[in-house]
């Protein structure tokens, strides 16, 4: 099957007026399939978010695409395309939903506008028509009375619905695939289980592929089909869903699970892995994650260590994992070493672990 | 509806208010009221005291600003002075040529200016831009009196193309064709149209590239190109509507600002105008006029703040459920 | 720093040495001491400027109009934002009454046109002393700082660190000086810096109405009255003052920017 979207060596980089030039995204590939689910995870900084508005040709001013690059949609590549011809895919192939649904929206315009807006860029529509539609897209996302809600504000709605038009606007164009940068963030906890059920659902109903842009491992949970990890710029690990919750190759992916809250045996503060994601102009050689790592060894400080594979469809960039026998870390932290979990695992093992962490395995009409 | 009537009489009172205390300010004046009338001539006391009595100036302070109040409600403005006609009809007659100029230099900064800014707003980094950006800081500081006389030296006296003053030529013949007094008025007018518009352009201009440059940056912009909106209305509905607030807000003041920059425009160009008027009224110590032309700024000021705050209400949706 | 903030340091520099220096090298700002070689010559190594219809040096006459524009405005400015100040702390921090009727006082202050009330007082007044005349021009220039100021004091006062250290048990006064005026007080200098190019204009709009400093004493405004009669054969005496009063207005523009985007990065 060939995939819906192809990204091959994403790189991003940023001009300077001095210096030279800032590589934020630096040779990311992965590939998205029709009706997939694929989680793009890292904290802040991590170049997720670029990565995500790259696809429909949508990068900040000062961001360029490498000439390498290329972002291939249904055998199209988008890199080399006019910003015209972009225009046709965005809201129509590829559409986007945002963090912040408030100031996503217009402030003065109506909500049923803004959906409308989106319709009538792609087709030839009345005014009359797009305005019923948009009453039909704001009753699909579960908004009650639209005929009433298409002619508020955004600000006269809350946070939950503002995010359901944001989705609406969305559908608008009926999208092959949609983009979610961290669609839940900015809402509450509840409100957040509304809006992810919400997508899960229209993604089953309209057989769209999603994108989910996310700092939370703990939503990629029973979404996802596969989740790729990103540290500066770089790809850290990429695997199945169930995979990599059972068995995270990468020190960073398991630093992100150990800072996931769980209900059940909470004992004391959350471990979190120390430090920040250093600056695009100030990652480290070798590999970028080692001053914050657990476990280092020598090779960890001076080269960059290739995205390999780990089992079938799991991919991870350490060289922990292919260190000499006898060979200790000496980096920071070998405290952590000892609580890491063995190598090998047994298949029960694995899917009970698995469930624990959170990953609940529904049954999926596919 | 209840909003409106609630902000009319708020205008409304303070209209008041600052026009008691205008008449409570000029009352208190010290100088002979009556030296416009009497000028140089010798009075003998009983005549002083009759002008006294027949122009009011022998009422004490409390009185002499009742009957005046008194007299406004009834639309009675007084007499002028130095002119010895009704205030009401010098006022009627200055204030067209205000409101030619006024209303012209307006609609020129609010269609323009704007234009200009949100144009630079959306082209930053062009050079084109950058030019216009410094041009508007000079401007911004050109004092109006000064720019209209270098215009005056220029095309009225080197080039001899323009009129320097007036409202429009007195030596014209009667039965002069309709298009020849048009272009006389127009010829006229250019100079101080010009003057006005160059020397307060700069501001609306910046204040809509910085709103838009504002609010070009804002995620709804982006939103709206990832749902693949045309570039023309990305900058119509999406940069330049929401920037309108802070231009609605600018409208409000600029009715004050636009009397200021009048009186020296006026008085430059000889323009029979409300500005030239209180220049000279207040000159010539002329009480009743320039009262007069006072309450006439201070109403359309006041009417000004208030269809400012009407627009900003029908412009930002979040104001209107206050 | 930005190359237009660089420009305005620089106009300030040089207006401060014209105003600060230049009367101590140039002549007698009202000697006629060319009266032999005529009036109105025009610039020349023996006038920088040329003379005016009088036999002036016109260098001269700017130099001594340089302290007189610029000191008018910044002591205006000065009273303005002291006034402004008080009253806008006050309607801003007081409640209930006092602080409607303050209001009321600030928008009635911005009903009456300054251009007005200056035209009204300066000529009952006659002839103006300097100081006078830039306290009433700063005393006209109060209702628009205060309103701004109030504005922030609001603002601050709902702000969370207000909050807080009322919580902690600050006096209001306390509160109010240590905590809300150094808050306000961005925005207000800001306000003052622009309001030196808009005190500046208004000196020299009076003085070219006649209502500014008495002749013979040299503002830049009164100069530019004298030269608009003989505007035909002697352009250089509009420009000169013409020119001093850009420079001066646009390096108060220019700084006060700066000092925008230095003080209020997030503001508009």
């Amino acid at each position: 099957m060939t995939p819906l979207l192809e990204v091959t060596d994403l790189r991003i980089t940023f001009r300077r007026d001095s210096g030279p030039p800032i590589v934020a995204v630096d040779g990311v590939s992965f590939t998205v399939s029709a009706g997939e689910v694929v989680a793009l995870v890292g904290e802040s900084g991590c170049g997720k978010t670029l990565t995500g508005l790259a696809l429909p040709g949508l990068l900040p001013p000062g961001a360029e695409l490498d000439a390498t690059t290329h972002i291939r949609f249904n055998g199209t590549d988008l890199a080399g395309l006019s910003e015209d011809a972009l225009r046709g895919y965005r809201g129509r192939r590829i559409a986007m939903i945002f963090q912040d649904p408030l100031t996503s929206l217009n402030p003065v315009m109506r909500v049923g506008t803004q959906i409308a807006e989106a319709i009538r860029a792609h087709q030839q529509v009345s005014r009359g028509e797009a305005r019923q539609r948009a009453i039909a897209l704001l009753g699909e996302v579960g908004i009650a009375d639209p005929e009433e809600r298409v002619d508020s504000y955004p600000h006269q709605l809350s946070g939950g619905m503002r995010q359901r038009v944001m989705i609406a606007i969305a559908l608008a164009g009926e999208p092959e695939l949609l983009v979610a940068d961290e669609p839940t963030t900015a809402l509450d906890v509840t409100v957040q289980a509304q809006i992810l059920e919400l997508l899960d659902r229209l993604r089953v109903s309209r057989r769209m592929a999603v994108l989910l842009i996310t700092h939370d491992l703990g939503i990629v949970a029973g979404r996802a089909d596969r989740v790729i990890v990103m540290y500066a710029g770089r790809i850290a690990e990429t695997a199945t869903t169930v995979a990599l919750f059972a068995t995270p190759a990468h020190p960073y992916t398991r630093g992100l699970f150990a800072s996931i809250p769980r209900i059940e045996g909470s004992s004391g503060r959350l471990p979190s892995i120390p430090g920040t994601v250093p600056r695009p102009d100030q990652w480290p050689i070798g590999c970028r994650f080692h001053p914050r790592c657990p476990v280092v060894i020598a090779n960890c400080r001076e080269v960059q260590p290739p995205l390999e594979a780990v089992a079938t469809s799991h991919l991870a960039a350490c060289w922990w994992r292919r260190r000499r026998p006898g060979e200790h870390a000496t980096g920071p932290g070998r405290r952590a070493r000892q609580a890491l979990p063995r190598r090998r695992i047994p298949q029960r093992q694995c899917a009970r672990r698995a469930r624990r962490r959170g990953c609940l395995l529904r049954h999926r009409s596919r | 509806m209840r909003w409106l009537l609630r902000r009319g009489a708020d205008a409304f009172l303070t209209a008041l208010v600052a026009v008691v205390l205008l008449a409570v300010v000029v009352h208190l004046l010290p100088g002979d009221p009556l030296a416009v009338i009497i000028g140089d001539r010798e009075t003998d006391p009983a005549t002083r005291a009759a002008l006294a009595a027949s122009w009011g100036t022998d009422r004490p302070l409390y009185s002499a600003v009742g009957h005046y109040l008194a007299a406004l409600v009834r639309g009675d403005f007084g007499v002028a002075m130095s002119e010895n006609r009704p205030v009401a009809t010098i006022l009627l007659e200055r204030l067209w040529p205000t409101m030619l100029l006024g209303g012209l230099t307006l609609l020129i900064d609010f269609t323009c200016g704007l234009a200009l800014g949100l144009w630079s707003a959306l082209h930053p980094e062009s050079w084109r831009a950058r030019v216009l950006g410094g041009l508007t800081v000079v401007g911004y500081a050109l004092p109006s009196f000064v720019l209209g006389m270098v215009l005056v030296w220029l095309f009225a006296l080197e080039f001899r193309w323009l009129p320097p003053a007036g409202l429009l030529d007195q030596t014209l013949p009667l039965d002069a064709s309709l298009w020849v007094r048009m272009a006389d008025r127009l010829t006229h007018l250019a100079l101080p149209l010009a003057t006005m518009v160059l020397a307060t352009i700069a501001v609306p201009f910046r204040q809509q590239r910085a709103a838009a440059l504002a609010t070009a940056t804002q995620p709804w912009v982006l939103a709206a190109r990832a749902r693949g909106v045309a570039p023309a209305a990305i900058a119509w509905r999406h940069c330049w509507r929401p920037a309108l607030t802070p231009i609605v807000t600018l409208l409000g003041l600029w009715l004050p600002m636009l009397v200021g920059g009048a009186v020296f425009v006026e008085m430059l160009f000889d323009w029979p105008g409300i500005g030239s008027l209180i220049a000279q009224a207040t000159a010539s110590r002329d009480i009743p006029l320039v009262l007069g032309a006072g309450v006439l700024l201070i109403v359309m000021v006041q009417a000004g703040s208030l269809l400012a705050d009407l627009l900003y209400r029908l412009v930002d949706p979040t104001q209107r459920d206050r | 720093m930005t190359t237009q903030t660089k420009f305005g340091l620089g106009l300030l520099a040089l207006l401060t040495l014209l105003a600060v220096v230049g009367p101590l090298v140039a002549a007698d700002p009202n000697a006629q001491r060319d009266l032999l070689n005529g009036t109105l010559q025009p610039p020349s190594l023996a006038h920088l400027l040329g003379t005016d219809e009088f036999s002036r040096d016109v260098f001269s006459r700017l130099a001594s109009g340089a302290r007189i524009s610029l000191g008018v405005a910044v002591v205006a400015v000065a009273v303005a934002a002291f006034l402004g100040m008080v009253i806008g702390l006050a309607a801003g921090a007081s409640d209930g009454g006092l602080s409607g009727l303050l209001r009321r006082c600030i928008d009635i202050g911005l009903a009456v046109p300054r251009i007005v009330v200056l035209l009204v007082l300066l000529s009952a007044i006659g002839t103006v002393p300097m100081w006078l005349f830039a306290l009433v021009l700063g005393a006209t220039g109060w209702p628009a700082m205060a309103r701004l100021i109030r504005g922030e004091t609001l603002r601050l006062r709902h702000a969370q660190f207000v909050a807080a250290a009322r919580a902690l048990g600050a006096p209001e006064v306390r509160i109010l000086w240590r905590e809300i005026l150094p808050g306000a007080l961005p925005p207000v200098l800001v306000a003052a810096t622009l309001g030196v190019a808009d005190a500046m204009l208004l000196e020299a709009g009076l003085s070219f109405l006649g209502l500014g400093a008495p002749p013979p004493a040299a503002s830049w405004g009164g100069m530019l009255l004298e030269s608009r009669s003989v505007m035909a054969v002697a352009p250089w005496l509009v420009l000169a003052p013409g020119l001093a009063l850009v420079a001066a207005t646009s390096a108060a523009t220019l700084l006060g920017d700066a000092l925008r985007r230095r003080l209020q990065p997030d503001a508009k």
